[in-house]
């Protein structure tokens, strides 16, 4: 009991990471109908210079998670700005590829400082006694990062339902030339979503880095796991994407918990949500709260 | 219209034999055989080094897999993020039957032709199974459904031990006329066996593309409702697709196994379903010659790359690690510099030489 009470509680954890990452995923899908496939690039980006500004310069760290959201707010602006604005109204087909191909440039880019061959990781600054509940242990950096998640979300939830850009946002994605003729301007929406990705991602991949520490091929790795988070919670759909994510963390401690070590298996937890991801599409492709797009091939 | 062809100002066709042909001009011909002929030729008249023949065997093959690939992106218009994972497929088929029954049995090395079919049949099975998924759905999550048999792939022969865990795993040396071909000869021999695949699956493909069943794929690309309207089956026709594009992707890996005489699963990873792409679109997503620039141009772009970072290494502090980071980043440059600049890739530049040349003294 105690197993599977320690099972649920770090696939909380590992699910809320999850959700954080969709988040910034589901925000660019939502309003320009982008797949970002550099989005787990952005992730580990947004880590490494909270690193540098922690390390390096020297600063708190706190005032350097700020910092690296508002660099990676920023960058991920001046990402849709120079590659994908003249792309607006190309096939989606070409969208898809220049992703594919920036994820390839961010790739190169990070390889050529030192955290695309090492590992680090980040200074303690909580306390390193695990949180112990009648057996079940959680340590403070999990802790941390599934309060800061929470918030994040509820802060990003919020900011779509009220304030006057998440409102412009979502009319953007309702009907483009219908939000241009109440006079939003289109282009500036989409360089906005891409930047508060942007901005999720460097807070994920700051709670990402605390937890498991920096490793580049683990944190790029997290813009590929996000595809079956995302599948199953809807692509266009933040709550989906919070409800899958924790869905999705419990289902890999589960497998490694119980799969792992039985029957041969081994790893099974990297391959499961790809098996789901699959069946998701064959039978249910608008996944659990996605937009029903009534057209059919 | 000019009685000449080749000074005639546009295609001036009368009636469908005439766009259906396979080449267009005689001038096409022409210089379609005399390629054709220095292709077959040029090893008996220069002494290449093994390495000079490895780096053209490898982008024949590469100009298989890309055939596949550019029927299913270029022609058919879905993506294919897992392309690798069906060469890895045709290449697994080879050696995973070379560790079940032993390397040197007589199916692998006498009945090899066989092995590479049987590989491309493999591939098939595999792209229908995930095309499925087209039945339903459109561009956006195909996509999605390759890149996670690309990673279903991976872990399948990281993780099996039929697959050796992903380790090499032995082909033995291939019987011809005379006798087991052995390692001098290696490279030469599979130069033309390589070389004789990848003519007649370009020809086939140039085929396929005159009759119905090819512009079917155009059709659907193009507009499918519209195809819908005239009788074909959109869904149909993208499961369809995947199934050729896995095909000449399980051609291409059982080459590859054969090649190298052996198969592991670092050559199947996403970086290289990356890479593929990259060669389609770099030589021109839908058209036939693009198949063939694209793999030369990227392996060129690969080597010089290489080349650069030992030059730089000289010179520059270890910590850069120069040779890992330029790889995805030329890469990922020339991608999207070919989207944003040039996005029907090098088999335009053709087209507008010639337009310039026939349009002389006057400007396109």
């Amino acid at each position: 009991m105690t197993y599977f009470l320690q099972l649920v509680i770090s696939g909380i954890v590992v699910g809320s990471i999850y959700a954080l990452s969709a988040l910034g995923f589901v925000l660019v899908y939502k309003s320009s109908r982008v797949l970002n496939i550099a989005h787990g690039q952005i992730i580990a980006g947004g880590a490494f210079i909270v690193y540098a500004l922690t390390v390096f310069a020297g600063l708190p760290i706190y005032i350097s998670f700020v910092a690296s959201m508002v660099i990676t707010f920023f960058l991920a602006m001046s990402v849709e700005r120079i590659f994908l604005r003249r792309l607006i109204g190309e096939p989606i087909i070409s969208v898809i590829m220049v992703t594919i191909g920036l994820m390839s440039i961010l790739n190169g880019v990070i390889y050529l400082t030192p955290f695309g061959s090492l590992n680090y990781s980040f200074p303690e600054f909580l306390p390193t006694t695990p949180i112990s509940l009648g057996g079940v242990s959680i340590s403070w950096t999990q802790m941390v990062g599934v309060v800061i998640t929470a918030l994040l979300i509820g802060a990003f939830s919020w900011f779509f339902k009220r304030s006057t850009i998440g409102i412009s946002m979502r009319a953007v994605s309702d009907d483009q030339f219908a939000a241009m003729s109440v006079g939003i301007s289109v282009p500036r929406v989409f360089g906005l979503a891409w930047a508060m990705a942007g901005l999720s991602a460097a807070a994920a991949g700051t709670i990402i880095g605390n937890i498991t520490g920096l490793n580049f091929e683990t944190l790029g790795a997290f813009g590929i796991t996000v595809f079956p988070v995302v599948i199953l919670g809807g692509l266009d759909s933040i709550i989906g994407a919070v409800v899958a994510g924790i869905i999705m963390g419990l289902i890999q401690q589960f497998a490694a918990g119980y799969l792992d070590g039985n029957w041969g298996l081994n790893g099974t937890a990297d391959v499961l949500p790809y098996i789901i991801l699959l069946v998701i599409l064959l039978f249910k492709p608008h996944g659990l709260f996605g937009t029903h797009e009534i057209e059919r091939v | 219209m000019s009685a000449n062809r080749f000074f005639a100002t546009g295609n001036f066709f009368t009636d469908y034999r005439q766009e259906q042909r396979i080449f267009r001009t005689h001038l096409d011909r022409g210089l379609f055989v005399v390629f054709l002929a220095c292709l077959f030729a040029w090893p008996l008249f220069f002494d290449a080094s093994n390495r000079t023949m490895l780096v053209i065997n490898n982008i024949l093959i590469a100009v298989v897999a890309v055939y596949g690939l550019n029927l299913v992106t270029g022609f058919a218009g879905l993506i294919s993020i897992g392309h690798a994972a069906f060469v890895g497929v045709g290449a697994y088929t080879v050696a995973g039957l070379a560790r079940a029954i032993g390397a040197s049995h007589p199916l692998i090395v006498h009945w090899w032709p066989l092995m590479i079919l049987a590989a491309g049949g493999m591939g098939a099975v595999f792209g229908a199974f995930v095309g499925l998924p087209a039945m339903r759905l459109k561009h956006l999550y195909l996509a999605i459904a390759t890149l996670s048999f690309q990673m279903i792939f991976t872990w399948t022969i990281q993780f099996m031990p039929t697959f050796n865990q992903g380790q090499m795993i032995p082909v033995g040396r291939v019987a011809w006329i005379g006798g087991t071909v052995g390692r001098k000869d290696h490279y030469f021999f599979w130069y033309y066996v390589i070389l004789v695949v990848a003519v007649v699956c370009g020809l086939a493909v140039r085929n396929l593309l005159r009759s119905r069943y090819g512009r079917c794929l155009v059709a659907v690309r193009d507009n499918d409702r519209a195809a819908d309207a005239m009788g074909m089956h959109p869904g149909l026709t993208k499961v369809y697709a995947f199934t050729l594009a896995g095909f000449f992707a399980g051609v291409a890996g059982a080459l590859h196994t054969y090649m190298f005489r052996g198969a592991g699963f670092e050559s199947f990873t996403l970086h290289h379903s990356i890479t593929y792409l990259a060669m389609a679109i770099v030589g021109g997503l839908g058209t036939l010659p693009g198949s063939l620039l694209g793999p030369a141009a990227i392996y060129t772009l690969e080597l010089e790359m290489e080349r650069l970072s030992e030059w730089s290494g000289a010179f520059l502090p270890d910590s850069l690690n120069l040779a890992t980071a330029l790889r995805p980043l030329g890469f990922g440059l020339v991608i999207v510099l070919f989207l944003m600049f040039e996005p029907r890739g090098m088999a335009n530049w053709w087209r507008i030489c010639r337009s310039y040349v026939k349009l002389w003294p006057f400007r396109y």
